[in-house]
C-alpha cells in the first residue's frame, strides 16, 4: 500500500505537469487529498504492520499523518483561492510542490529507519523551497535562501549524528539503522557517543521543528510563503521534526543518557520560551507574530518530553491540538491579507467591522492557541505543570509561567487591536476585498475541535498515545 | 597513505583561515576534493568495485570540478576578489581554528572505537568546526556557500570513516552533495548578490 500510495502521488504530480490546466490542477490536487485520506485509513487498520522493510504504521506515525490528512482539504482549499490570480506555471508549481511536500513527510512518518527518515527530511526541504519562493519576490527569494541553507546545514549536522549511531556499538551491527535494530544494542552503547549523537539530531532536526537554536529558518520562512504553505511549515512539517526528536530520543530512554537528553530538551525548551516571548513583544508582523507563537509552542513540547512523566502525553496532545488550532490561524491569515492588504500590525485594525467571521477565527484561534480554557492545550499544559511539580522542578515551572504572561500578553493586545481598533497608520487607498464568510468554515471546524477535546478525549486518540509513550511506562 | 592524506586534509582547513581570497578558497574546495578522491579509494577496500568506482567518479565530477567551476563563475560574475568583510580579523580566525583543531583531538581521543580511525575523526570534526566557524564569522553570501561546502566535506569524511561498514551512508552522504550542494549554488548562487551581505529584508 505505501508503494501504491507513493506510485499514485508521483502519478498525480506527473498529470499536473501533464494537463498545465487550472481546473484540472484542481481535480487532480482534490484526487491526491482523498488518496491520502484514504491511505490514512489504511494506516489505522493496519498498526504496527511494515512494508517495504522501511515503512511501519507505528502509533506516533498515524497519530501524525491522521493530522496531515485532515489539514489536507483545507490546505489545498484556501490554496486554490490563493493562486486562483497566479499564471499556469507558478498554479502548476505550487501544486506539484504542495503534493511532494504531503508525500514527503508522509514518508517520514512512517519510516522506521534513521537513513530513511533523512532522506524524506531532505525532500521535504526542497518541496518547501519551491512553495516559499511562489511569488517571486526578493523577500521570497531571501527567505527560501535562508531556508534551504540553513536547514540544509541542520540536515548535515542532523546526518553526523546519524553517523555517529551507527558507531555507537560496533561492525554492522545496526548496519541498515533502523530504530528496531538499533533498539537492540543500544543498552550496550559508549554514553559519549549518545550524548554526541543526540546532541547533532536534536540541532540538525530542529531546523524542522523550528526549535532553539535553529528557529530562525522557520520564522522568515513564514513572513513571505503563502498562508496555506505556511499552516504546513508549522504544524505538519513542525511535527516531522518533533517526530524525528521523539525517535531517537525514545531510543536512547533505556540507555544511562536519558537524564543528559532531559536536562538538554528542557534547555531547548525554555530557551525557545525566552526567544519566542522577547520577540513576541516586539512583533511588526501578524505572521511572523504566529510564528514565534508556534516557536512557543515547541518550546513548550520539548519541556513536557524534558518533564517526562504525564508530560509525554502532554507533549502528544499539544502536538496534536497546537497543530488543529495554528493551521486555522494561517489559514486564516490568506482571507486577512485580502481584506486589510497588509500583514504589518501598525496597519491591521477594524477587522471585526470589516470582516466579522474572519475576526471570530481571530479571537477564537487566539483562545485556542494561548491555552485559555475551553482550548484543549489547557488540559496539556496543565499536564505538564503538573509533570514539573511532580519531578520538583520548581525554578523551570516559575521560569515557564512567567514567559508565558509575556507571550498571552503580547499576542492578545496584537489580536484585540487588530480585531477591535482603528489602524496606528493610515489605511492604504486599496480597497478591502470582499471575502464570503464562507471561507472560514474549515477554520472554525478545527477550532471547534480543539475547543472539543478540552472536555472529552475520544478512546482512539488516547490510545495512540498511550501506545506511542508505552515504553516509559 | 590514508593518513598522510587526512593531515594535508586538515592543512587545507588551517588555511581556509588565513587565506582571504576567493580564488584560494575555491581552489582549497577543488584541493579537498581531490584529497577525499584519494581517501575514498585507499580507505573503501571492503566495499564493491562499482559502488567505490561511483564514489570515487562523484567526489572528482563534482566536489573537484563542478563545484569550483560554479563558484568561479559566480566571482567573475559578480567580480568579487577578496572576503574583506569578515566579522572578525583573520588573525583571530588562525587563532580559533588552532583552538578548533586542539579540541577535536582532544575529543576524538576520548572516544575510542575499534572500527574508526581516531584521525579521521579528528579531522573530521575540524572540518565541521571550520565549517561552522565560516559560517558564522563570514558575512558574504558567497562565503557562506562555502563554509556549508567544508560542512559537507565534513560529513563526507565522516561517513568515509564508516564505509566499510555501512556503504549504504556514504551514498546518502553523496545524495547530500548533488541536490545540496548544486541546488544552492546554481540556484542561489546566481540569483542573489553573492557579494553582498543584503539578506536585511526580513528582519524583526
Amino acid at each position: 500500500m505505501v508503494l501504491s500510495f507513493f506510485s499514485a502521488s508521483l502519478l498525480l504530480s506527473l498529470l499536473i505537469l501533464l494537463f498545465r490546466n487550472k481546473t484540472a490542477t484542481r481535480i487532480v490536487s482534490l484526487g491526491y487529498a482523498l488518496t491520502l485520506i484514504g491511505f490514512t485509513v489504511y494506516s489505522w487498520t493496519s498498526l504496527n504492520s511494515t512494508e517495504l522493510s522501511y515503512f511501519t504504521f507505528s502509533s506516533a506515525g498515524v497519530l501524525l499523518l491522521s493530522i496531515l490528512a485532515l489539514l489536507a482539504l483545507p490546505t489545498f482549499y484556501h490554496g486554490f483561492i490563493y493562486t486562483s490570480g497566479d499564471d499556469v506555471k507558478k498554479h502548476t508549481i505550487y501544486h506539484i510542490a504542495m503534493i511532494m511536500l504531503m508525500t514527503f513527510m508522509a514518508g517520514a512518518y512512517l519510516a522506521n529507519g534513521m537513513t530513511v527518515l533523512w532522506i524524506f527530511i531532505e525532500a521535504t526541504t526542497l518541496a518547501v523551497a519551491a512553495l516559499i519562493y511562489h511569488d517571486r519576490t526578493e523577500a521570497a527569494l531571501e527567505a527560501t535562501w535562508k531556508y534551504v541553507f540553513i536547514c540544509s546545514t541542520g540536515i548535515a549536522l542532523a546526518y553526523l549524528g546519524i553517523l555517529f549511531l551507527g558507531l555507537i556499538y560496533g561492525r554492522g551491527d545496526a548496519a541498515n539503522l533502523s530504530f528496531e535494530a538499533l533498539a537492540g544494542i543500544i543498552s550496550q552503547a559508549n554514553p559519549l557517543y549518545l550524548k554526541i549523537a543526540f546532541i547533532f539530531v536534536l540541532v540538525g532536526f530542529s531546523t524542522k521543528m523550528g526549535l532553539f537554536p535553529m528557529h530562525t529558518v522557520t520564522i522568515d520562512a513564514h513572513s513571505v510563503a503563502p498562508p496555506p504553505v505556511s499552516a504546513l511549515i508549522s504544524t505538519t512539517l513542525m511535527n516531522v521534526g518533533f517526530l524525528s526528536i521523539f525517535r531517537v530520543y525514545f531510543l536512547f530512554s533505556s540507555s544511562p543518557v536519558l537524564a543528559f537528553m532531559n536536562h538538554v530538551l528542557i534547555l531547548a525548551g525554555i530557551l525557545s520560551l525566552l526567544i519566542s516571548a522577547g520577540y513576541m513583544l516586539k512583533a511588526k508582523h501578524l505572521k511572523r507574530m504566529l510564528a514565534y507563537s508556534s516557536l512557543e509552542n515547541m518550546g513548550l513540547v520539548a519541556i513536557a518530553i524534558g518533564a517526562g512523566g504525564s508530560g509525554y502525553y502532554a507533549a502528544f496532545l499539544l502536538i496534536v491540538l497546537h497543530s488543529l488550532a495554528k493551521s486555522s490561524l494561517f489559514y486564516q491569515m490568506g482571507q486577512l491579507s485580502r481584506v486589510l492588504r497588509t500583514f504589518s500590525l501598525d496597519n491591521c485594525g477594524r477587522y471585526m467591522a470589516l470582516y466579522p467571521a474572519g475576526a471570530l477565527v481571530l479571537l477564537t484561534g487566539m483562545i485556542c492557541i494561548l491555552a485559555f480554557p475551553p482550548s484543549g492545550l489547557f488540559i496539556s499544559e496543565i499536564m505538564i505543570f503538573r509533570a514539573m511539580v511532580f519531578n520538583g522542578q520548581w525554578i523551570v515551572l516559575a521560569g515557564v509561567v512567567i514567559l508565558l504572561c509575556f507571550v498571552i500578553y503580547a499576542m492578545s493586545i496584537r489580536v484585540m487591536h487588530i480585531v477591535f481598533s482603528d489602524p496606528r497608520n493610515e489605511p492604504g487607498t486599496q480597497p478591502a476585498a470582499a471575502v464570503s464568510p464562507v471561507e472560514s468554515i474549515s477554520q472554525f471546524v478545527l477550532l471547534a475541535i480543539v475547543v472539543a477535546l478540552c472536555f472529552y478525549q475520544p478512546q482512539f486518540l488516547s490510545d495512540l498515545i498511550n501506545q506511542s509513550i508505552s515504553i516509559f511506562f | 597513505m590514508v593518513n598522510y592524506l587526512i593531515v594535508l586534509f586538515a592543512i587545507t582547513l588551517i588555511y581556509f583561515a588565513s587565506a582571504e581570497r576567493l580564488i584560494i578558497y575555491i581552489r582549497l574546495i577543488a584541493l579537498q576534493g581531490l584529497l577525499l578522491c584519494g581517501i575514498a579509494i585507499f580507505e573503501l577496500t571492503e566495499i564493491t568495485t562499482a559502488n567505490l568506482l561511483f564514489i570515487a567518479a562523484e567526489t572528482l565530477l563534482i566536489k573537484t570540478l563542478l563545484v569550483p567551476y560554479l563558484l568561479s563563475g559566480i566571482t567573475k560574475r559578480s567580480g568579487v576578489v577578496k572576503v574583506h568583510r569578515q566579522a572578525m580579523p583573520g588573525f583571530y580566525l588562525l587563532i580559533f581554528s588552532i583552538a578548533g583543531l586542539l579540541t577535536s583531538v582532544i575529543l576524538a581521543g576520548s572516544m575510542p572505537n575499534p572500527f574508526i580511525n581516531t584521525i579521521f575523526l579528528a579531522v573530521a570534526l575540524f572540518t565541521l568546526f571550520t565549517g561552522l566557524l565560516m559560517i558564522v564569522t563570514h558575512k558574504l553570501i558567497i562565503s557562506h556557500i562555502i563554509g556549508f561546502l567544508i560542512v559537507e566535506n565534513a560529513v563526507f569524511l565522516f561517513s568515509l570513516a564508516v564505509g566499510n561498514e555501512m556503504p549504504m551512508l556514504i551514498n546518502i552522504g553523496i545524495l547530500l552533495d548533488i541536490f545540496v550542494g548544486v541546488l544552492i549554488i546554481g540556484f542561489f548562487g546566481l540569483r542573489l548578490k553573492p557579494h553582498t551581505n543584503e539578506l536585511t529584508i526580513l528582519k524583526d
